[in-house]
């Protein structure tokens, strides 16, 4: 695939994920009409389609809250905020994104926005501590390869929109088996279960489609970061230093999940690490080391395996 | 009888009739056809003018961002200068080699000869750097570092621009180079770019990085 065909590929794919968010809201919203009647469909396809709206223009803005990134100048972080502008230029960006800083000792980074013009990138203060400068700029270069590829728009928009399902689906459950509002006439007991079966699946069906854009899209970013610095092998010890570490973030979230350089969830232990064996957005690091050195032709000196 | 004698006739007639009008609507398919095909070579001239000219643009962005660097660049080195000088004036010889270098850089018209310019500014500044190592108090003096880390800077960006600048080049020059672009280059006066201080021949056929990313098994 050329970049030109990943770009033309991630648009439509924005598109087709708001179309299944919206399938997958209508899905609720007749799940809950189901359980408790009155115009719920109707109210939630339409503050759904607010949210979408509003999802397209502001996800960077929402991530960087979530995730409690703030933006940084080139006085507080000169290396972070050269090796940004150093990527931005190898990759030929018509401009340098915005640059963000997570305070969390946890090493991590990840870029949102949607468009290259809003797009931002973002390093945790751990990963600041822990990468020399040549690693550091691989690391960058992984996100800026995201914003150039466009990835950046897409992943951000799942990461709003999982978000979102995975909390009204939540809500509507609690509300169910805690009674709340229950409609009177009993309903029909099939649609009821039909409806609780819905809102069991919908935050599974918006965690899948937040897995399929993820796995494959690393490897490029991986090749791009390969590309825009010449130097497969910093990257590969970036990851591999990044495998080392057990740290977890704080503010990991399964929404934010597949943005992050490596997965947040990894350290987790009890049945969140099960969970995100099961739905894991991202490759082995071990593989992705394996890919960087038969890519640039060498090995690191410590087995990948390790 | 009298009902099928007309239409007799008429079949009879007809039969010999078509051959002009099969001519004719030969004529016409044929002119559908021909105004069909140039209608696709126009098309597909465009594109492909129009893939030139953006694959020229990026070309062009990648080398003002090169430019960008040996301006600051060229800023840069007579501050660094005075800086040394105000420690180590009796280093004369490397005050000249950095100067001429800076003076090279200034003069040096087009990718090609920026390049070897900004080679002979690298050894030079280097150089400069070497000496001033002899001399603690320059080394701990603000300002100083403060250049030291500039030109640091700028020689990194540099290097990331000229990546950037010569992969595009790389991608223009053979898109110039082969059929059917090779045409429209002709007719629309597209020339080969100059690439920017390749330090080795065989840079010059970069492969082209390919995002088929056969992804390795799990």
């Amino acid at each position: 695939m050329t970049l030109e065909e990943q770009v033309r590929s991630n648009r439509i794919r924005s598109a087709m994920l708001l179309l299944s968010f919206g399938l997958v809201f209508v899905a609720i919203g007749a799940a809950v009409q189901a359980l408790y009647g009155g115009v719920s469909l109707i109210v939630i396809a339409g503050v759904a389609f607010t949210y979408a709206i509003f999802a397209w223009f502001a996800n960077g803005r929402m991530i960087a809250s979530w995730t409690g990134a703030r933006l940084v100048t080139k006085e507080e972080y000169p290396e972070l905020v050269r090796a940004v502008e150093n990527a931005a230029i190898g990759a030929g960006l018509a401009q340098t994104p915005q640059v963000r800083v997570v305070d969390d000792p946890c090493p991590n980074a990840f870029a949102a926005g949607s468009s290259p013009k809003t797009a931002y990138v973002a390093a945790t203060t751990g990963l600041l501590a822990m990468m020399n400068k040549r690693e550091l700029e691989a690391v960058l270069a992984h996100e800026i390869g995201h914003v150039r590829n466009r990835d950046v728009r897409l992943m951000s928009l799942a990461a709003v929109l999982v978000g979102v399902v995975a909390l009204v689906a939540d809500l509507a459950l609690r509300f169910a088996f805690f009674g709340g509002g229950r409609r009177r006439d009993g309903g029909n007991p099939i649609l009821m279960i039909v409806g609780l079966v819905m809102l069991i699946l919908a935050p599974i069906a918006a965690f899948g489609i937040q897995m399929s854009l993820s796995r494959r899209r690393e490897y490029l970013a991986d090749e791009s970061s390969a590309e825009i610095t010449g130097d497969p092998e910093g990257l590969a010890m970036a990851l591999w230093k990044l495998k080392q570490d057990k740290t977890e973030l704080r503010h990991a979230n399964r929404a934010t999940a597949h943005l992050y350089i490596e997965t947040p969830l990894n350290n987790a232990s009890g049945p969140r690490a099960a969970l995100s064996g099961l739905f894991a957005t991202h490759p082995s690091l071990d593989s992705r080391i394996e890919s960087l050195e038969k890519m640039g032709g060498f090995q690191l000196p410590v087995p990948a395996g390790q | 009888m009298g009902g099928g004698e007309p239409a007799s006739t008429s079949a009879a007639k007809s039969n010999p009739a078509p051959a002009r009008p099969r001519i004719i609507a030969a004529i016409v398919i044929a002119i559908y056809v021909i105004a069909g095909v140039v209608v696709l070579i126009a098309i597909w001239t465009v594109l492909i003018f129009n893939h030139l000219v953006r694959l020229g643009n990026e070309a062009k962005r990648g080398w003002s961002n090169i430019d960008v660097q040996l301006k600051r660049r060229t800023d840069l080195i007579p501050n660094l200068v005075e800086a040394v000088k105000g420690y180590a004036a009796h280093e004369r010889e490397v005050f000249e080699e950095v100067t001429a270098a800076r003076t090279a850089m200034q003069q040096a018209s087009g990718p090609a000869q920026a390049g070897e310019a900004n080679k002979q500014a690298t050894a030079a500044i280097g150089r400069l750097f070497a000496v001033s190592e002899a001399y603690p108090a320059l080394r701990a003096s603000e300002n100083f570092q403060k250049l030291q880390d500039e030109l640091t800077d700028t020689e990194d960006k540099i290097a990331a621009a000229r990546r950037y600048y010569n992969q595009t080049v790389y991608q223009y020059n053979s898109r110039l180079q082969s059929f059917p672009d090779l045409i429209v280059a002709k007719l629309g006066g597209f020339h080969e770019r100059e690439f920017f201080a390749l330090e080795s021949p065989a840079e010059a056929a970069l492969p082209n990085v390919d995002f088929a990313g056969e992804a390795p098994p799990q």
